[in-house]
């Protein structure tokens, strides 16, 4: 029993961490930004929803308040930051420091403003109930695996089925063929970002109710995003979802032979093993060199 | 020294406010002022910072008290930079602490510079063991598992018990603690859990927890992490009763609809009582803050005017205040007036009070019973 | 205030050792490593262990630290042969989760988040060093040590090959230089020498503990680097100096709130990170302007 009720858990925070990683994938797979601010898109969803909710604004507005901040700091990030960057011809290491740069401010300044603690959006939601017996699912967690189904299919479809979708495949492989396609390889760019950072918000508001948020969480999010690209193999979306499942997976049932405090460890022993020995990751084609 | 030059360089020098000059009374003070656990760092100021007010407008020193703060952050590191900085820049003599971890970093320092570090927070049961130069205002918690065992084995009836503790000090501690306390009862600890200190994500521990079917969970770690693991306890269906100690006792957490039904531990405090020390504080601080206060109040509260006690017979003596002599003070008076009444050290430098079994109902806590604890 | 000054030379010394051991990598090698807190940790650790158990002598805790670093660094100099660039800081980003993990349970060694206490003053010669005074006398001149060693070994072959492979790996093994060899033996002489920060540190606060060898440090001192100058001899240095005096600084201003420092401090650094890759990639001390 503990170890289906370990499974179930384990796929819920593996529905988040595949919602969250795969923006952070599709923004470095078709820019090659390593946008290690991604972490941040995240905070600043949730603490939005925070806010928006605790005022009293109800659940959907408090949802667009929370995609718009994202969006809003996606954009401006490639705007004000990448973009110049990308002037001077900067290289993969400037970009990374850049934006880790970011992610450090973001972090202190939610933290001024909303303080450093855990807080939590209190909901009924994440109350368990149980479905077999000895096994307890809240309804956050079908919420979850729903919101992963639909965003990541959605994603999917808009990727293989529309110009912009095919253009920023396109983006990474070569910018020249989207400029001949009369695309402007700017705009998909920013495409990349509005859509990457739009896609962290379910992840978000469900962290918000379930673990409850703080400032320093975005850490944490940029490391499981981070590892979750390089498991399924950069430049390859569907290996981000299927890696960021299994690393909730493992997580959770690492339980069942480690303590507790080793399961960010199996994480990155999986990460790590996958540098060494399969650098190309589970469903990538590019080679590490 | 001689006094009257003595006042004129204090004159002269009061744009630099060198403590070591003026006979100004300035105390350090590690508490945590940002980071999760800043919430007890404005507890712990409430009661220190009353008790400077009171030793001031009473007279009781020759100059003017104040506390140095350092943020402590409630970790070892900060602590141990900001011990520093008290002990060789500001160069106080006696330091107020909080925090098990902090407390066991700092007490090197301390020993080391002879500098008396007072702890009226942290309950680890290693605090005793620190040396001379470090005391205790504060039952430490061995007190608490001693007093609460019993009674949920005993008068509750809950024989199973699973351990949610976090990974540090004083989690450790208790952990020992409850092995000792349940060792040839007909009770038994079932399992034993512990979290990363920076853990906040608990479900897998929750489905851990349930599948050992305890009657009785017992919480034991602080700050922000406690009310998480209490909250995702009751959010994955554990549904047995839930204790923990006096560490729990912080407004969010009182807060918090998981906590209703929780059984706490914390040192008893006779606010009703009619000695004026107890009068005083009471009285001020339901004024100033328009609230009843907490043990943690009480705590700094004490140890702050332990000083002033402590400084004020040695300043009769015309003897230098130095750590050194504060602590020989301290051996030589024994009993002090402190709110609760008259109290004494053991010779560990540790105080000794009794226990109260309590449990949390809409928001506050109900006392169910008193344990006296011998020493 | 002497002994102020003298604490903040002392943690400037030592921060320094890191950030310049960590320049010699990622300046002249091109291995963009997340991971120094752990040599720092693990000399630390290892020098508390053996002035604690064996010897507080530095000639004795000092070398075991080196060694047990120079060891350990084996398992950055792997991933480090076989990716570049965004891989290896995943790489590296890994073994520091890793290690603080490990450093946080192998309470033997470690005291886990309690840490180790009471380590014992390091002795020269018979002579027990921890006042700061005497203690900023101590690591100024290890400090000086670790620039001489460095500054040699860039002027070397050895550091023109290391050049050689940061800028093409494919041409300097065509060259038939030994990559594998040289990157290995970098990463050694890295790791080995921000050990001797790690023993400093550990005989200079007398506690030490996990917290202290976080990513967060790793990061702290990847901005020293960065913010000083990548690749130059005396960027590390200036950018831990600003770094570790910025604190103080902004504490004078006294209409902030004391709870709000650590924050504004980061703040500060963070952006600067972020304003000097925008319009000075090369760091404060570096002479480019693009990389």
């Amino acid at each position: 029993m503990l170890a289906i009720q370990l499974a179930i858990t384990g796929l819920q925070t593996g529905a988040l961490y595949a919602l969250t990683a795969v923006g952070f994938s599709l923004i470095f797979g078709s820019t090659r930004i390593f946008h290690f601010a991604h972490g941040a898109a995240f905070v600043i969803a949730a603490y939005f929803f925070y806010a928006a909710f605790g005022a009293g604004w109800g659940v959907i507005p408090a949802i667009g308040v929370s995609a718009f901040g994202a969006v809003a700091f996606g954009l401006l990030l490639d705007r004000l930051v990448y973009v110049p960057i990308q002037r001077h011809e900067g290289s993969f290491f400037t970009v990374f420091v850049a934006s880790f740069g970011v992610g450090i401010a973001v972090q202190n300044v939610i933290g001024m403003i909303f303080g450093r603690g855990y807080v939590t959006v209190n909901t009924t939601l994440s109350r368990s109930v149980e479905v077999i017996p000895e096994v307890y699912v809240s309804p956050l967690a079908w919420i979850a695996i729903a919101c992963a189904a639909v965003f990541l299919g959605g994603l999917g479809f808009f990727l293989k089925r529309t110009h912009t979708g095919m253009a920023l495949r396109a983006l990474a492989d070569n910018p020249e063929l989207v400029r001949t396609f009369g695309l402007n390889p700017r705009a998909i760019q920013a495409a990349a970002f509005a859509i990457g950072s739009v896609i962290v918000v379910p992840a978000a508001i469900i962290t918000s109710a379930t673990t409850g948020l703080s400032p320093a969480i975005g850490h944490h999010v940029m490391l499981i995003s981070l590892a979750a690209t390089i498991v399924g193999g950069i430049g390859s979306i569907p290996g981000t979802m299927l890696a960021g499942v299994m690393l909730g997976l493992a997580e959770s049932l690492a339980l069942l032979v480690v303590d507790t405090q080793w399961t960010e460890a199996v994480t990155f022993a999986i990460l790590f093993a996958f540098i060494i020995i399969r650098p190309s990751g589970l469903l990538g084609r590019a080679t590490a060199h | 020294m001689l006094k009257s030059l003595k006042i004129t360089t204090a004159v002269a020098l009061t744009a630099l406010t060198l403590p070591a000059w003026a006979e100004d009374h300035t105390i350090g003070a590690l508490f945590p002022l940002s980071g999760p656990n800043a919430v007890y760092g404005d507890v712990f100021m409430a009661g220190s910072d009353l008790a400077v007010e009171h030793i001031n407008a009473d007279g009781m020193l020759s100059g003017t008290m104040s506390i140095a703060y350092e943020d402590s952050q409630g970790l070892p590191q900060p602590a141990v930079v900001g011990m520093t900085k008290l002990v060789n820049v500001t160069g106080v003599p006696y330091t107020l602490s909080a925090f098990t971890g902090v407390s066991k970093a700092i007490s090197t320092i301390g020993q080391r510079s002879s500098v008396v570090a007072v702890n009226g927070g942290g309950v680890g049961p290693d605090l005793a063991a620190l040396g001379e130069y470090f005391w205790n205002v504060i039952p430490l918690v061995n007190l608490e598992v001693r007093a609460v065992v019993p009674y949920l084995t005993g008068e509750m009836g809950l024989k199973k018990m699973v351990l949610v503790y976090i990974d540090d000090p004083f989690g450790q501690a208790i952990e020992s603690e409850l092995e000792t306390a349940f060792e040839g009862s007909d009770a038994e600890l079932a399992e034993v859990l512990s979290v990363p200190v920076t853990a906040q994500q608990f479900s897998g521990v929750a489905a851990k927890v349930r599948s050992a079917k305890p009657d009785v969970v017992y919480v034991a770690s602080y700050g922000a992490q406690q009310i998480q693991i209490v909250k995702q306890l009751r959010d994955n269906g554990v549904d047995a009763q839930i204790v923990s100690y006096s560490g729990y006792i912080t407004p969010d957490a009182l807060a918090l609809p998981e906590s209703d039904g929780m059984i706490v531990t914390g040192q008893a405090v006779d606010y009703a009582s009619e000695d004026p020390v107890t009068k005083r504080f009471v009285t001020d601080f339901k004024a100033r803050f328009d609230k009843d206060p907490t043990a943690y109040n009480v705590n700094y509260y004490n140890a702050t005017l332990l000083y002033g006690l402590l400084a004020a017979a040695l300043e009769k003596d015309g003897t230098e205040v130095t750590g050194e002599n504060l602590l020989a003070k301290r051996l030589e008076m024994k009993t002090f007036d402190l709110v609760g009444g008259t109290v004494s050290f053991q010779d560990n430098g540790t105080l000794l009070s009794p226990i109260e079994v309590k449990q949390i109902k809409g928001g506050a806590t109900e006392t169910l019973d008193t344990v006296e604890i011998g020493g | 205030m002497e002994a102020y000054i003298y604490n903040l030379v002392n943690l400037i010394a030592i921060y320094s050792i890191l950030a310049v051991t960590l320049n010699f990598i990622m300046g002249y090698a091109g291995i963009y490593s997340l991971a120094h807190a752990v040599f720092f940790g693990l000399g630390a650790y290892t020098s508390a262990f053996v002035a604690q158990n064996v010897s507080a002598s530095i000639l004795v805790s000092f070398p075991a630290a080196m060694l047990a670093a120079g060891v350990v660094s084996l398992a950055l100099a792997l991933p480090a042969l076989r990716v570049r660039g965004e891989y290896f800081v995943a790489a590296s980003l890994g073994l520091q989760v890793l290690s603080v993990t490990i450093y946080s349970e192998w309470k033997g060694f470690t005291g886990g988040i309690g840490g180790v206490l009471a380590i014992p003053p390091v002795n020269i010669l018979g002579i027990d060093v921890f006042r700061p005074a005497a203690f900023a006398i101590l690591s100024v001149t290890v400090l000086v040590l670790v620039l001489l060693i460095v500054n040699a070994l860039v002027h070397s072959s050895f550091g023109r090959n290391l050049r050689a492979i940061r800028d093409s790996e494919s041409a300097a093994a065509s060259f038939g230089k030994n990559v594998p060899v040289i990157k290995t033996i970098s990463v050694v002489i890295s790791a080995a020498l921000a050990a001797l920060a790690g023993a400093l540190y550990a005989s200079y606060l007398s506690f030490i503990n996990v917290e202290s060898f976080t990513l967060d440090t790793s990061v702290l001192v990847m901005a020293m680097v960065i913010i000083g100058g990548t690749g130059t001899v005396a960027g590390p240095i200036v950018g831990a100096a600003i770094l570790l005096i910025l604190p103080s600084v902004i504490s004078y201003f006294d209409f902030l709130p004391q709870t709000e420092i650590g924050s504004l401090q980061q703040i500060i650094y963070g952006l600067g990170m972020t304003l000097l890759m925008i319009f000075r990639p090369g760091g404060i001390v570096g002479r480019r302007s693009g990389t």
